[in-house]
């Protein structure tokens, strides 16, 4: 049998941890409450968000930059803040009997993991950025445009995949039920992306028109939502 | 290259310590492991500075190779250009290195990963000063733009291969559990390094800013010069 694995201070060094998917030493984490270790994985959320924010919003403008990395990391704690109370629930319905400060860790890792491997790719997002047409006077920068698109596309996708992947092996391992751990993270991914997607139609934009001014928050950002204009735009599409 | 069976330290080489910037020119030529073990010593960061002051030293110098096809100021442009792309270009990928290798399972600390991306420099700046007298007799022989680029590109390509090599041998002695991380970083950094070129363009041809004026894809400027050396004079030309 295993030993449980020395539970040491909070240090930086733990985000190689949480990246390596060392479960054993999360999981004893996560058992623990531990306010600087939250304040921690805090932190690597601001800050890595924050650094692929400010990449992404850089081909705009400086402004719009700092804008964006302000919004970015605000977009992923309010998620992860909004549902706290709703995954907890859910967690404990469908069969995973952990409490609620424990839920809330947990989606607060994989949320430091996501922005970790953000952070690392924000240098190249910035480089990319860097080597593109201006936004603004070269409006149609259409092949640039895609690439930085994808870019975009591509490193959400990885960082995303690999947040989750790593919480689903802490559900895995906290619940002893590779069901249980399938059915929590997806019900947990549904509210997220639900309530995210929405925090980011208000938070909007994240890069911006160039034919509108740089702004924080657009003046329409609390009338109507994300899924309102989705429904709207397939109406349009399939009435015309 | 190494042999990954044996455990760093294990042979009485791998312990010799390296206490200046030759001694680790020799090691990483004659014995990676040795500088793959010592980056784990208390010495380490040490190492890893005269690695990369090595690196950038040898960087220059090829540049001055580089900047003869044009002479004048490209003497002093095309080293710094150089020097300045490789080491900024280390510096953007070095945040992905380090997130590829913490996902692949490997044991590595931030300064290991440090040191082996500056051997991976020191390998490819020490193998281009090796090539640069055969850069420089087609330098002075040819007035072909485009041909000159191709041949400093092809240098530096099987240089960076050989520095990737050492880097992919420090990588296997981490504990990494899959390379597959790792081979995307590589993609990643040769698309940056390649990008690095066209955006601190000219380095062989003369211009009359330090920076290029717009900004292009690399592709998009190689077939520019491809089109320019088939259609004009071939010319050390203005870019």
């Amino acid at each position: 049998m295993h030993a449980p694995p020395e539970i040491k201070k909070p240090h930086p060094r733990e985000l190689a941890t949480l990246l390596r998917g060392e479960v054993e030493e999360i999981r004893a984490w996560s058992e623990r409450q531990d306010v600087r270790r939250l304040a921690l994985h805090i932190a690597v959320i601001v800050a890595g968000a924050g650094c692929y924010g400010a990449a992404m919003g850089w081909w705009r403008s400086p402004q719009q930059a700092l804008f964006t990395a302000i919004k970015f990391p605000l977009i992923m704690l309010l998620t992860a803040l909004g549902n706290s109370l709703i995954n907890g629930m859910l967690a404990l319905v469908l069969g995973l009997n952990i409490p609620f400060r424990q839920s809330f860790s947990a989606i607060i890792m994989s949320f430091a993991i996501v922005a970790a491997i953000l952070g690392g790719f924000s240098p190249l997002i910035a480089f990319m950025v860097w080597n593109a047409p201006d936004l603004i006077t070269h409006a149609s920068a259409g092949g640039a445009y895609s690439f930085i698109l994808l870019a975009h596309v591509s490193a959400i996708a990885l960082a995303g995949t690999t947040g989750n992947a790593r919480l689903f092996q802490l559900l895995e391992r906290l619940g002893g039920n590779r069901k249980v751990a399938q059915k929590v993270l997806f019900a947990w991914l549904a509210g997220n992306f639900f309530l995210g997607s929405q925090l980011s139609w208000i938070m909007r934009p994240f890069v911006g028109s160039p034919g509108l001014p740089v702004e924080f928050l657009r003046a329409t950002a609390f009338k109507g939502n994300f899924y309102e204009t989705v429904l709207g735009m397939l109406t349009h599409l399939f009435n015309h | 290259m190494t042999d990954a069976s044996r455990p760093l330290g294990e042979d009485p080489s791998d312990r010799v310590e390296i206490p200046h910037i030759f001694a680790a020119i020799d090691a990483i030529l004659r014995h990676p492991r040795r500088i793959m073990y010592q980056l784990n010593q208390s010495t380490g960061s040490r190492l890893i500075l005269s690695m990369t002051m090595a690196a950038v030293v040898c960087s220059l110098i090829y540049g001055v190779v580089a900047g003869t096809f044009s002479g004048g100021s490209q003497l002093w442009i095309a080293p710094v250009k150089i020097a300045l792309g490789l080491m900024i270009s280390a510096l953007i990928c070095l945040p992905s290195l380090y997130i590829f290798t913490c996902l692949s399972g490997s044991k590595a600390r931030l300064t290991e990963i440090c040191g082996l991306l500056a051997g991976l420099l020191l390998l490819m700046t020490i193998l281009l000063i090796g090539f640069a007298p055969v850069a420089w007799i087609f330098s002075q022989s040819t007035s072909s733009l485009a041909w000159m680029g191709t041949l400093h590109l092809g240098f530096w390509f099987i240089a960076t291969i050989f520095g990737l090599r050492f880097l992919e041998a420090g990588f296997s002695y981490s504990q990494a559990r899959s390379h597959a991380g790792f081979y995307t970083w590589v993609i990643i950094f040769l698309l940056v390094a390649v990008q690095m070129t066209t955006a601190l363009r000219p380095i062989l041809g003369k211009s009359d800013t330090f920076l290029p004026k717009d900004k292009k894809f690399f592709a998009v400027y190689w077939g520019d010069c491809l089109s320019k050396s088939i259609d004009g004079p071939p010319a050390r030309e203005h870019d």
